[in-house]
């Protein structure tokens, strides 16, 4: 990989960084309710010109608010939560996110084997029973948000069948006789929430494999593997499969940005206590310093999600390497 | 647009019969396809639903003039069924179809309006414009615009208010239409784009510039009209994807419970609990509607990109 390629990506991705920033900083200034105006309807004019010289609202919003937004957000100071009084806003993510990171982690790595592998086999076997019926439930399972899928397994499997709990991540007060008994306590939380995170992307990732397949397919190089006469295993192995996983891979990548917003929905329904569940409850709350955070970590984790497809592109295919 | 100047009124008949031969002929080939057909099928019954749903199940039920008790399983009285307050959910899924198509078809309307216009002007003007406004483009595309128009909506609708009226629906419509609207034009744009980039080098639109005609009117006769098919099938999928958008939104609880769309009913089926107390009947209606609708449009948007699209006439 050229470092001009690099480069010109990792430009792009701390432009598209800097842009949110500035997104984050203007949207918040528009919000109504700040607490800076709320003061003023109780306060005397003096006394409210005197806090606003110690926060720095008196100066022009550009460049010296933006200026002290941008530091202060690169320091991690991403202000208090409204909601969650006396815990900051790093705070509350950060314990909120690894619920999130494993139920998506594991969820993304299912669907990814399993999706893709579906979705090489029906392109594979066009027209054939797999690709019919598969076709037609990705299909179904595309036009259905995510949490749909939840609401059904929670009916079906907890409601109806009585055999998951319906909600939380462990049982509330629960004591454990051993790490064990934790452990079987988690998975019980977890098959629901994870069953609906991973049938949810399969249905989209093996949409995705089918078309990449059948798009390799009609190139000229299979056909030549196929007039040397190898056999059909090898054509798929050697010739399509590396070929149609690459763009596969990086439209997984590309995804990611609709993936998070299945995520919210699926930790609501569970009750599933990550960032989903967190951005629910702040919205409810009107909390904006906390909203103001997730939108910060989810849209820089995305673009650096999409940084590193690029990269993995630009390593794996040496057309783009310019 | 329809002021047309002097021009011999044969040559305009003929261009009207070429177009209606062009329009026959699109049909023709459409009505070939069984999964656009049915998916039109859908659609039309969702349309007429949408359209008058008082003249279907009566006025809106309300916790007031609920017709039922609290959390019937469906039966002879109510076929779908009651919510928590005894509403009918036959009754609310129809009006919901009413809030859920009007939001999408008005997000619709925005989102192709915005991209269009973006994607026009970038192509045809090129240089600096389309540079800066392939810029925010690019931008919009990488950003999870779910988590904007999720930060967006509390933003706009504590500034507008939610109380207010306006045509007959309230406010709420309007700023998440809004909201979908702003959060989703970036792909439409890029596509109309590419399309404009290669109408422009055409002969006509340098014989138009030749006899003097301006930006505007290149643009809006010349290069619009050559991205129109385009623009078609961008509307089928930027509605399913309007009217997903809406349902998480209202979902997770940005909709008004006093204009129910099929997200905000399933957001009342989470609130009282449905689905841990197995009442299936709350949440079967809505979410069918909506994927039947998406799936619909689905079916519609494959069909038309194989009429439209001669390229990939022979593929599939």
């Amino acid at each position: 990989m050229s470092g001009r390629y690099l480069l010109r990506k990792g430009a792009q991705a701390l432009l598209t960084i800097a842009f949110i920033l500035l997104l984050n900083f203007l949207l918040f200034r528009m919000m109504p309710g700040s607490p800076d105006r709320v003061l003023a309807r109780n306060m005397p004019a003096a006394a409210h010109q005197q806090l606003q010289e110690r926060w720095g609202l008196n100066k022009p919003l550009i460049p010296d608010q933006l200026v002290a937004y941008v530091t202060a957000t690169v320091q991690g100071d991403l202000g208090d939560s409204y909601k969650f009084r006396g815990q900051s806003v790093v705070d509350v993510l950060s314990q909120r996110i690894w619920p999130t990171v494993l139920l998506f982690g594991t969820g993304e790595l299912i669907a990814v084997l399993v999706g893709l592998s579906l979705g090489a086999y029906s392109g594979w076997k066009r027209g054939g029973p797999v690709d019919y019926v598969g076709n037609g439930i990705s299909l179904i399972l595309y036009s259905m948000p995510y949490f749909v899928i939840g609401m059904i397994l929670l009916i079906v499997f907890s409601a109806g069948l009585g055999l998951f709990p319906t909600s939380g991540m462990y049982t509330i007060a629960a004591t454990y006789h051993s790490p064990l008994d934790q452990l079987l306590d988690l998975a019980s939380h977890f098959a629901l929430p994870l069953t609906t995170v991973a049938i949810g992307l399969i249905g989209e990732y093996s949409i995705l494999m089918r078309s990449s397949i059948i798009e390799t397919l009609g190139e000229d190089y299979i056909t030549t593997a196929r007039a040397k006469g190898l056999p059909d295993g090898a054509v798929l192995r050697d010739h399509a499969l590396p070929n149609a996983l690459l763009p596969a891979v990086t439209l997984v990548a590309i995804n990611l940005g609709y993936v998070i917003a299945g995520a919210i929905t699926v930790e609501v329904v569970f009750g599933w206590p990550g960032i989903g569940t967190l951005t629910v409850d702040a919205l409810n709350a009107r909390d904006y310093p906390i909203l103001q955070g997730i939108f910060l970590l989810l849209s820089v984790s995305v673009v650096l999600a999409n940084f590193v497809a690029d990269l993995v592109y630009g390593a794996l295919d040496p057309r783009v390497r310019t | 647009m329809t002021a047309t100047s002097a021009r011999p009124a044969d040559l305009r008949a003929e261009r009207m019969a070429a177009r209606i031969r062009g329009v026959q002929d699109f049909v023709r080939r459409f009505a070939r396809r069984r999964d656009g057909l049915v998916g039109v099928a859908i659609l039309v019954v969702f349309g007429a639903l949408a359209l008058a749903p008082s003249l279907f199940v009566g006025p809106l039920q309300t916790a007031t003039t609920a017709s039922g008790t609290s959390l019937q399983a469906p039966g002879l009285s109510h076929l779908f069924g009651t919510d928590e307050l005894g509403r009918d959910l036959l009754n609310l899924t129809v009006h919901g179809t009413r809030i859920s198509m009007t939001i999408g078809f008005l997000a619709t309307l925005v989102t192709i309006l915005i991209g269009a216009t973006i994607g026009i002007v970038a192509g045809y003007l090129g240089g600096t414009t389309d540079t800066v406004l392939m810029r925010i483009t690019d931008f919009f595309l990488v950003l999870p615009t779910f988590v904007l128009a999720l930060i967006l909506a509390p933003i706009v609708l504590d500034l507008v208010g939610a109380d207010a009226e306006i045509a007959g629906f309230r406010a709420t419509l309007f700023v998440i239409v809004l909201v979908i609207g702003v959060t989703s034009w970036a792909s439409t744009a890029r596509i109309i784009r590419a399309q404009a980039l290669s109408v422009k080098e055409r002969a006509f639109v340098a014989r138009a510039r030749v006899i003097g005609a301006g930006g505007g009117h290149i643009m809006l006769r010349h290069i619009l009209p050559n991205v129109l098919n385009l623009i078609v099938a961008n509307v089928v999928l930027t509605f399913a994807g309007a009217i997903l958008t809406e349902t998480v939104l209202a979902f997770v609880g940005l909709g008004d419970p006093l204009d129910p769309s099929w997200g905000q009913i399933l957001n009342a089926a989470e609130g009282a609990g449905a689905p841990g107390l197995g009442a299936w009947w709350y949440i079967l209606p809505p979410a069918g509607s909506v994927v039947l609708v998406v799936l619909a449009f689905t079916l519609v948007g494959t069909a038309l990109d194989d009429v439209l699209n001669p390229r990939l006439r022979t593929r599939r």
